[in-house]
């Protein structure tokens, strides 16, 4: 179970890894396309090589059109995508210099407590998010520029929120078992990724 | 007092809509209510989200109240878009009071069956704000724009610009580093955006301007329907018609000082006047037919609707020109 | 209790959720949760999720964050932080402290290329760390310098502090960056000052390497070239116009992957050790922003914000004590608190505070002056007698007349000097801001840079890093009453 779990955390880290890379990528096309179009308008190229100019501009060079949408919705699986590990982990920012002076005993209980909230509200996101698509399959919301339906990136999303459900309310049936079990399954703030 | 509405929106408090248009409405409802209506007003997406969001937020009763773009959530509203068609308007007064007679005959049942009404109204003229002078379509070729509306952006790819997407407050950086050449958007919202300072030309057009965003008061319809007889009236007398045209036309009337801080900084001001205006609208019939055949798919008579809208337009302008 | 009630009672139960080490993001999600439930019912946080979630993730700015985080892991993998190290070192590492020297220089030269705070100490710790060790420096005073070295990864531009800093306040990030980089390199100056007063106090504290020769230095000079280039072009691009800044940071990323993959530092196994290490913080930081923003939410709807701002503006306190409190407040919280979770949670409120008050960072005989001299320098036709007059006016520093200002063609009008004030104010304050949360990261107790290097360092205990970054935090804190004093240092670099 725990190395199924790992391995899916670790699986939509690299997906989400590879679709942040895509969106570098296309931000870098774009911009290129953007400055060589501006470059192939300029006078000093219409003026040199007008065949050319317009041959590349006819091609299409120029900035990907909707660059900015498709980052925003890439960028938002992405994000959902890396809450998996972040959550096997214990990737998470906190404070832990006053549970530091309490009981052992106390700590595990707070640990099992906020991992069993954290879960709850993983599987709250993504039953809403989920509510949320349904709304925009609905109502045929389109994007601004490339006119796709909006639920496409709601979609993607719900994937990557679904994964971290799953493994918000396994971290949170793990640390109920550890704590009445008196055992540790999964030592905190392991670098389990490498 | 009785009720407490939540009215959520976009724009900072002083921005001019919130103070000249929302304010007023809301204080007239508060003071005609005798007190027992107390709106609390939430600026700048206080209550979470992002602008497109506010439309689902009065359907699902997040805010009780808010003030929106329609044009921010594409592909919902489609009908609208009939004013939002370049070379449609006219005056800001007109077409909010054509645009509240067609939605009160057409979309309040269909498109808006899900949210109660409480005023439709579109800004003044949309133009072009840009580093080069733009006087002809020709003039456009390869220039990078911000499109206003998803209109306006397929007229720009029509006439050889490229269309750029992006929030209006990016528009101050895109022009200072050079990502757009220029903007389209009415004279009202350019000093916030420090366009003036930013880039020398802008085109006016004579008699049908480039283009315009419609706007709603959206009330949830939930909310609406609770209250009791005597204080849906007191929100109806201050809804509607009247109040739809006093909004677009006080927004519009924020262009005359606007435009006075773009003539201080000596920027050259185009006016294309009304006969050229033609050669401009026969480019954008590409447009037109796009919107038709997307109407079609859904379903409507988009032709229909277009002719009304000329026809009202044609109509009212007159009445409210001076 | 009424609904302002609720917005105080979430403060203590925030913090104490805070305390039980409940992670940042998640106490301020259900601090929220069930704030908003006692305020509208259970349906009402609910349905705010169903697009709020999407629409927090989904945002073109932020997506500069985990750009920035991987361009920062990539320029690891191509060696550049070692280069940076060697190269600071070859010219410092002889002098009295000069090894935690260098490693300053490095730090600030990784911070260039670098968003965040902790990925910088992170990884400059691991190269540092055993140099400092070899070369005889005492356990808490290499990892309190490589902690404060590790600061200047947020304070010397790109930033993500700012950058959310921008987006809260709608400020133009290029702006703020340019304003951060005097600033930045103040810090590390201050941090450079702090390691030779300490090495003097302490003499046993640190050791020295033997000088390296010129050649030698030169070579490792040369090694540092990527660095540049990749600095070059991301700053070098914003400024010309070529791309925004969140462009830059995908071009960033792709240009420090280029180097990565040609030096031979980027294979398979490290891309997904890179793809892992960039969503971890990632997630947290987003987790962070959504329970901030769904907090804020909450906040707004008690009215706590608009009674606040009320309150401050009707007692009608000097701007300059407001600004005092506010920079204390941070300071005193940051010993508890995360950097980031603090401007997300304080910004909505303290900036509408400030916005109200009047700093006057620049006067209208300063704006006028700095008009006119442009004016002059471009060669206006003006007659001898006015030109003569103008000239005794700006060197006596009183307000031109509208003759004379109409003779210049200059445009100088209230409003316009409003507007510069208002944009001067809200790039100076977030500057500040920027420093005194990033001073949190290493005040003791709770101080994630700390607490990063320290991890690095099993011999040394947590309480000898805590004695030996007193020195750093102290330059911190006078660095911040000299921007508070002098604002010009500041908005130096700021076109007007
Ligand atoms: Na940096
Ligand atoms: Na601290």
């Amino acid at each position: 179970m725990k190395s199924m779990m790992l391995g899916l955390s670790r699986f939509m880290s690299v997906l989400g890894g590879l679709v942040l890379s895509f969106l570098i990528l296309l931000t870098c096309t774009s911009i290129a396309g953007r400055l060589l179009n501006g470059f192939f308008h300029g006078d000093f190229m219409t003026a040199i090589a007008p065949g050319l100019s317009d041959w590349m501009l006819n091609l299409g060079v120029g900035p990907v059109t909707g660059d900015f949408e498709l980052v925003e919705a890439g960028v938002a699986f992405a994000i959902f995508a890396f809450i998996p590990l972040c959550q096997m982990t214990a990737g998470h920012a906190s404070v832990d210099i006053f549970v530091s002076f309490m009981p052992e005993r106390l700590v595990g209980f707070l640990r099992m407590v906020t991992e069993v909230v954290f879960g709850l509200v993983l599987v709250v996101i993504a039953v809403q998010l989920c509510s949320g698509m349904l709304d925009k399959i609905d109502n045929r919301e389109t994007s601004f520029l490339l006119a796709y339906p909006v639920w496409w990136a709601y979609a993607l999303s719900l994937f990557g929120a679904v994964a971290a459900a799953i493994v918000g309310v396994y971290m949170g049936a793990v640390r109920v078992y550890e704590f009445f079990t008196h055992t540790t399954i999964i030592p905190e703030g392991t670098e389990a990724g490498h | 007092q009785e009720v407490t509405l939540k009215l959520h929106q976009f724009l900072p408090p002083q921005a001019n809509v919130p103070k000249l248009v929302l304010d007023v409405w809301a204080d007239n409802v508060e003071e005609d209510s005798g007190g027992r209506i107390k709106i609390d007003r939430y600026p700048s997406m206080q209550l979470g989200g992002k602008p497109p969001e506010l439309m689902d937020q009065a359907i699902d009763g997040v805010a009780d109240i808010v003030w929106t773009v329609v044009g921010y959530t594409p592909g919902r509203y489609l009908s609208t878009e009939v004013f939002e068609l370049p070379f449609m308007m006219t005056n800001a007064r007109a077409v909010s009071h054509a645009y509240w007679e067609m939605f009160e005959e057409h979309m309040k049942d269909d498109e808006f069956k899900d949210v109660h009404i409480l005023g439709t109204w579109v800004h003044g003229p949309g133009m072009f704000h840009t580093k080069d002078p733009v006087e002809r379509p020709e003039d456009l070729q390869g220039m990078k724009i911000r499109g206003g509306s998803r209109s306006v952006n397929a007229l720009l790819t029509e006439l050889g610009a490229t269309p750029v997407g992006m929030p209006v407050p990016a528009v101050t950086e895109g022009l200072s580093k050079g990502v757009i050449d220029g903007t389209t958007i009415p004279w009202e919202v350019t000093p916030a955006l420090k366009v003036p300072e930013l880039v020398a030309n802008h085109t006016e057009f004579e008699g049908h301007a480039l283009y315009v965003l419609t706007f709603v008061l959206a009330m949830n319809k939930a909310k609406y329907e609770s209250l009791p007889d005597d204080l849906k009236a007191v929100i109806d007398e201050n809804s509607g018609l009247e109040f739809s045209v006093f909004a677009g036309g006080t927004q519009a009337d924020a262009d005359g000082p606007a435009r006075e801080i773009a003539l201080d900084l000596g920027n050259n001001i185009i006016t294309i006047p009304a006969d050229q205006t033609e050669e401009w609208r026969k480019r954008a019939q590409p447009v037109y037919d796009a919107w038709l055949e997307e109407m079609a798919a859904k379903g409507k008579d988009g032709q229909a609707l277009l002719d009304q809208a000329r026809m009202l337009i044609e109509k009212y302008t007159p009445m409210y020109t001076n | 209790m009424t609904d302002l009630q609720i917005g105080i009672y979430s403060f203590p139960a925030l913090l104490l959720l805070i305390f039980f080490r409940v992670p940042i993001g998640l106490a301020m999600f259900v601090v929220a949760f069930v704030g908003l439930s006692l305020l509208e019912g259970v349906s009402f946080p609910l349905l705010r999720l169903k697009n709020e979630v999407f629409s927090t993730f989904a945002n073109y700015s932020l997506s500069i964050v985990p750009m920035f985080l991987l361009m920062g892991h990539f320029a690891t993998l191509g060696g550049m932080s070692t280069a940076l190290f060697r190269a600071a070192e070859s010219f410092l590492g002889h002098r009295r402290g000069g090894v935690g020297m260098a490693a300053i220089g490095a730090c600030a030269g990784f911070g260039a290329i670098c968003g965040s705070s902790l990925a910088t100490a992170a990884t400059m710790g691991r190269v540092a760390l055993p140099e400092l060790k070899r070369y005889g420096y005492a356990g808490g005073f290499s990892t309190a310098t490589l902690a404060a070295g590790g600061t200047l990864g947020i304070l010397i531009p790109p930033s993500v502090v700012l950058v959310i800093y921008a987006i809260l306040t709608e400020q133009n990030i290029a702006k703020l960056f340019l304003a951060a980089f005097i600033p930045g390199i103040l810090a590390a100056l201050g941090y450079v000052l702090a390691i030779s007063l300490y090495v003097r106090l302490f003499p046993d504290s640190a050791g020295t390497r033997p000088p390296v020769p010129w050649r030698e230095r030169l070579a490792a000079l040369v090694d540092v070239w990527p660095v540049l280039l990749v600095f070059g072009l991301v700053v070098g691009g914003i400024y010309l116009g070529w791309f925004s800044p969140t462009e830059g940071a995908a071009v960033g990323a792709a240009g420090t992957g280029l180097i990565a993959l040609v030096n031979g530092g980027l294979n398979r196994a490290t891309l997904i050790e890179s793809f892992i290490v960039t969503g971890r913080s990632t997630a947290m930081i987003f987790f962070i922003v959504l329970g901030a923003a769904f907090y804020n939410g909450f906040l707004a709807l008690t009215k706590l914000p608009d009674e606040m701002v009320s309150f401050v503006v009707s007692q009608g306190f000097a701007p300059l004590t407001v600004l005092v409190v506010f920079l204390v407040f941070y300071l005193v919280f940051g010993c508890v608190m995360d950097s980031l979770s603090m401007i997300l949670l304080t910004i909505p409120v303290f900036w509408p505070v400030i916005q109200a008050l009047d700093f006057n960072l620049l006067s209208m005989e300063a704006f006028q002056a700095h008009r006119a001299a442009e004016a002059l320098a471009e060669g206006v036709e003006i007659a001898q007698p006015m030109l003569q007059s103008i000239q005794e006016a700006l060197a006596q520093g009183v307000l031109l007349t509208k003759e004379q200002i109409d003779a210049l063609g200059i445009r100088v009008s209230e409003r316009l000097l409003d507007r510069i004030n208002m944009e001067y104010t809200a790039i100076w304050f977030g500057i500040l801001v920027l420093i005194v949360v990033e001073v949190g990261l290493i005040t003791p107790p709770v101080g994630m840079n700390l607490f990063i290097i320290n991890s690095m360092d099993r011999e040394t205990p947590m309480l000898e890093t805590y004695k030996a970054v007193g020195f750093f935090v102290a330059s911190d804190i006078l660095r911040v009453i000299l921007l508070v004093a002098v604002p010009a240092i500041t908005l130096f670099l700021l076109p007007m």
